[in-house]
């Protein structure tokens, strides 16, 4: 555990942004002796290591550097200062299918793929076959790559990457692939990296994946590290700078959207009583009550609810469109009623978040972070670990 | 440095060399033949234009004698075309490699060292037929395939050298690209290819240029060698050998140079 897979050490990397791009002779000559460039610091004294079996998670903006780190880590570009030394085998997932010829087979392409990235002639034969059974792509595998989809493209590519058999994995964003079949395979092959002991390192910034994954992470902001550690509080302390335009309410919880349509308040109720809750048992009959306020009238908006663990993991996000409840317009004031009958909820502490977005989800009207926090107390069943009950039933057979 | 990557990651280099082949002609009915058919062509019309337009005597063979303008002609073509067409098409395919470049870490020189391997397999099998043509033409150049593979091995080096620098320098400035194209024809009329440059009515200090310069005296030594049926003397020997390593090594330092900043120019 202890054993340092990856060192990126007093990192430096700045970009020469040329005024005028100077891109033929004449050009580059015409501008000599007048510097016609600005220097552009992408990645400004980063330091870190990453330990063996660890899940390191990389966050920040767009443009914060996280891709001119993860080239750096990959060896693609070339720090100006600093290094990165990298201890064990590295594979580095930046483009699926980068060299992929489109007239070559599947075949072909396998292991030309493979070998650019650094795999032997023997190792791809003696993998050629897990390969292709991992991409399920058996039957096309003779067939020119052109001929294929873009989810099989896809999937060929990752398969091919996934099995180079690397020691340390550096995965840029590229995990949303396929369909969903496949994207459950590729997240068993990283839990079965992560059991392996190997080390991965995630650039990314679908926050989920670096709480729900990652032991470690860094923030780089403007090129810097501005916070290392714990990827709960680093992603808490991201989300809260990320949304610098969010107000903070009086009760700790934060909002952001275009607010044409919020969420003024979530409360609970159990069964018939009309006084709000705070704290109700497993089992109890659950009202949330979402009251809204409208300041001009919103057609077509999508309500959601979500119940995170208090430790990040969203237990359940209802949301109206996936019951086909979608009013034509909303105007004014009111509030929308969702019962969870028999509530599935082992105690704990939960935080409830609310989200109003257009149909299409494309815009949010309103998203209310931490909107209440309810405590689930014993009740029936009972069980003494995990989050939500499944309502067992045992059977006990001898003989 | 890079020949010791070179035989690191030969596998890379040996399926990359591979897809170039396989793709050049992917799509196309006539399949390889395309590759003796570009030739030919221009054997046809340099032939005609040399024997019936400016009605020359084609050059004689010393000493086997063999007067042929057409067979001349293509000792000359046809190691200069793997030089000429090497150099472009790397230079294209390092530039063409971008998306790989900027994705993944590789030894970038493969991306030369693979055309030429690709194009020294063409000229082989061009090579091949020609000497088929130079047997039923009366010159039994069987044992003469040994001192042309050395040629050739040290003519491959030379273009190495050659394709690595303007391959590398093209992905700065691309004029690179343009420039090759006009200075490839001005080197085709450089070198002895359509005349003989021992031919005495050619003005002594050009014939010294035509046959000396690099592409002229890798010519000479393999139209000696196939044509004349005679070995070339060992100064010849001496300056292809000087010309190809020193190419060879001025490119391989240029490249290794600059290949590490190809991933942010591109």
């Amino acid at each position: 555990m202890s054993d340092v897979v990856l060192e990126v050490d007093h990192l430096t990397k700045t970009f020469r942004i040329h005024r005028e791009r100077a891109n033929s002779l004449k050009q580059r000559i015409a501008a000599k002796g007048r510097n016609r460039f600005d220097e552009f610091t992408a990645l400004q004294d980063v330091t870190f290591d990453v330990s063996e079996g660890e899940v390191f998670g990389v966050i920040g903006h767009n443009g914060s550097g996280k891709s001119t780190l993860l080239k750096c880590m990959a060896g693609i570009l070339r720090p100006n200062a600093g290094s990165v030394r990298v201890h064990r085998r590295m594979s580095a997932l930046l483009e699926l299918g980068a060299g992929f010829h489109p007239e070559l087979s599947g075949r072909e392409n396998v292991f030309l793929n493979a070998a650019i990235l650094g795999m032997g002639r023997r190792d791809i034969a003696t993998r050629f076959d897990e390969i292709v059974a991992f991409s399920g792509l058996e039957k096309f595998i003779d067939q020119p790559v052109k001929t294929y989809s873009s989810g099989m493209y896809v999937r060929l590519a990752f398969s091919v990457a996934i099995n180079v058999d690397p020691r340390l994995l550096i995965i840029d964003e590229v995990l949303a692939v396929g369909d969903v079949t496949f994207q459950k395979r590729c997240l068993e092959k990283f839990v079965e990296f992560r059991n392996d002991g190997r080390t991965i390192v995630l650039v990314t910034h679908d926050l989920a994946s670096v709480r729900n994954m990652c032991d470690r992470a860094v923030w780089l902001k403007q090129g810097q590290v501005t916070g290392e550690g714990d990827p709960k509080q680093l992603v808490e302390a991201y989300t809260e700078s990320m949304l610098g335009s969010m107000q903070h309410t009086e009760t700790g919880s934060t909002r952001r959207g275009s607010g044409e349509l919020m969420i003024n308040q979530v409360e609970m109720y159990v069964g018939d009583d009309p006084s709000p809750v705070m704290r109700f048992q497993t089992g109890d009959d659950v009202r949330f009550r979402l009251f809204y306020t409208a300041t001009k009238a919103v057609p077509r908006p999508i309500f959601s609810l979500i119940i995170d663990a208090l430790g990040g993991a969203t237990v359940s996000a209802p949301c109206s469109r996936d019951v086909g409840l979608v009013p034509d317009v909303v105007s004014g004031d009111g509030w929308i009623d969702i019962v969870m009958p028999n509530i599935s909820l082992l105690p704990g502490a939960y935080d409830v978040h609310t989200a109003v977005q257009d149909f299409n989800k494309q815009h949010e009207y309103d998203h209310l972070q931490l909107a209440a926090r309810f405590d689930v107390t014993t009740g029936k069943p009972y069980e003494s670990s995990g989050l939500v009950t499944l309502r067992p039933e045992w059977n006990f057979t001898e003989g | 440095m890079s020949l010791r990557s070179a035989v690191a990651s030969r596998n890379l280099l040996y399926l990359l060399s591979l897809k170039e082949l396989r793709t050049r002609y992917k799509k196309s009915i006539m399949g390889w033949a395309w590759s003796l058919l570009n030739p030919l062509t221009q054997m046809v019309i340099f032939s005609i234009i040399f024997l019936k337009v400016f009605i020359q005597i084609p050059p004689t063979g010393h000493p086997s004698g063999i007067k042929n303008f057409p067979l001349f002609f293509l000792c000359g073509l046809l190691p200069f075309n793997f030089f000429s067409i090497s150099v472009g098409v790397a230079i294209g395919n390092v530039q063409g490699g971008a998306g790989l470049i900027k994705k993944v870490r590789f030894p970038h020189e493969h991306l030369v060292y693979s055309v030429v391997i690709a194009q020294f397999v063409t000229m082989l099998i061009e090579f091949s037929v020609l000497s088929v043509a130079l047997i039923i033409g009366g010159n039994m150049v069987l044992p003469w395939l040994v001192p042309l593979l050395v040629i050739l091995v040290f003519m491959t080096l030379f273009t190495t050298g050659v394709a690595l620098t303007f391959a590398a320098a093209n992905v700065f400035f691309h004029d690179v690209n343009y420039l090759w194209g006009i200075l490839a024809q001005l080197l085709f009329y450089a070198t002895p290819i359509i005349y003989d440059a021992n031919n005495p009515r050619i003005p002594r200090s050009l014939r010294l240029i035509a046959a000396h310069s690099p592409t002229g005296s890798f010519i000479t030594a393999v139209r000696n060698v196939m044509y004349d049926l005679t070995m070339p003397s060992l100064r010849d020997f001496a300056v292809i050998i000087v010309y190809s390593l020193s190419a060879f090594a001025f490119g391989t330092w240029v490249f290794t140079r600059l290949s590490p900043r190809f991933a942010e120019e591109m």
